[in-house]
């Protein structure tokens, strides 16, 4: 008889193996993988496929993330020239998350716990390059960063 | 507005000695009076700086030497990659503000404000939840558009 497992807390998390201890990192990997596969199957340049941008579409401004879609579409199916014409930002964050989902991924392995934060500089600059990019978007010289 | 225009270490009292600085001004003191009567509405107030608690109790500021080092444990997550999903996939307002609170989670953390630190990673979450709220909100409302009325294909997508 197979005793039922009880939910695994923190300590869990700590104690059990490798795979216990990154069943939400490789969760994660393929709820992303399975959206991205939506995402190339399901072309986001015909209208009707994907809600319309809310902010888009209240506002008829260009938000940071507009052309997030149609450049992850074009990512998977490997036209990156086509993917930095639609959302430049979205082309450069996606690796970013690549290398931060490896890193999650071997401290569950490895059991060590987060210690260091990233520099909140950092931070402020993405929040800062998010804003720009989204006004100058919008701006008539910034077309070529439209979506 | 002098709250304490009697009490006895008003220097308005001792300054004028035996007289009554209440009395109408006579001929010869007309001239000093009017202003004897409106100095006692800042004399009369710094006793009332002197019994504030708080200026004599340094407790606050002795965990000072604290800050400036990070502190030593697992530091609260900052929820920023729900940020950015939330920022270039669904909300930019609330995407905006999640960042500003995960930036803040770090610069806390790092100056060794551990209750700060902890205090944005609680707002960060609850802002990473209101996107994901809303993007689920956003979802519904446009199969509801398209299901129900059916303008679906009059709207472009993003």
């Amino acid at each position: 008889m197979v005793v039922p497992r009880v939910s695994a807390g923190p300590d869990d998390a700590v104690r059990g193996g490798w795979a216990s201890r990154s069943a939400v990192p490789l969760a994660t990997a393929a709820s992303a993988v399975a959206a991205l596969a939506l995402v190339a199957s399901v072309d986001p340049n015909e209208p009707g496929h994907y809600p319309t941008c809310p902010f888009l579409a209240l506002t008829g401004w260009f938000c940071p993330g507009c052309g997030s879609l149609r450049a992850l579409h074009a990512l998977a199916h490997g036209d990156v020239r086509e993917a930095l014409a639609r959302n430049p930002l979205m082309v450069l964050t996606v690796p970013v998350l690549v290398v931060w989902w490896v890193g999650w991924l071997l401290r569950t392995v490895r059991a060590h716990p987060r210690r260091r934060v990233a520099p909140a500089w950092s931070i402020w600059a993405l929040l800062v390059v998010v804003i720009a990019f989204g006004i100058v978007r919008n701006l008539p010289g910034g077309a070529f960063l439209a979506p | 507005m002098s709250q304490y225009p009697g009490q006895p270490d008003d220097p308005q009292r001792s300054s004028n000695g035996d007289q009554d600085p209440y009395a109408s001004p006579s001929p010869q003191t007309h001239g000093g009076q009017p202003p004897q009567f409106s100095k006692p509405e800042p004399y009369g107030q710094p006793p009332a700086y002197g019994q504030p608690a708080p200026y004599g109790q340094p407790t606050p500021y002795g965990q000072a030497p604290v800050y400036g080092q990070q502190p030593v444990g697992t530091p609260p997550q900052n929820y920023l990659v729900w940020a950015i999903l939330s920022t270039l996939f669904c909300c930019l307002p609330l995407g905006v503000v999640s960042i500003v609170f995960a930036a803040q989670v770090n610069s806390k953390w790092s100056a060794g404000d551990v209750a700060g630190a902890q205090d944005a990673a609680e707002k960060a979450k609850k802002f990473a939840m209101w996107s994901a709220i809303a993007a689920v909100a956003v979802i519904v409302l446009y199969v509801l558009l398209i299901v129900v009325i059916g303008v679906g294909r009059g709207l472009t997508s993003p």
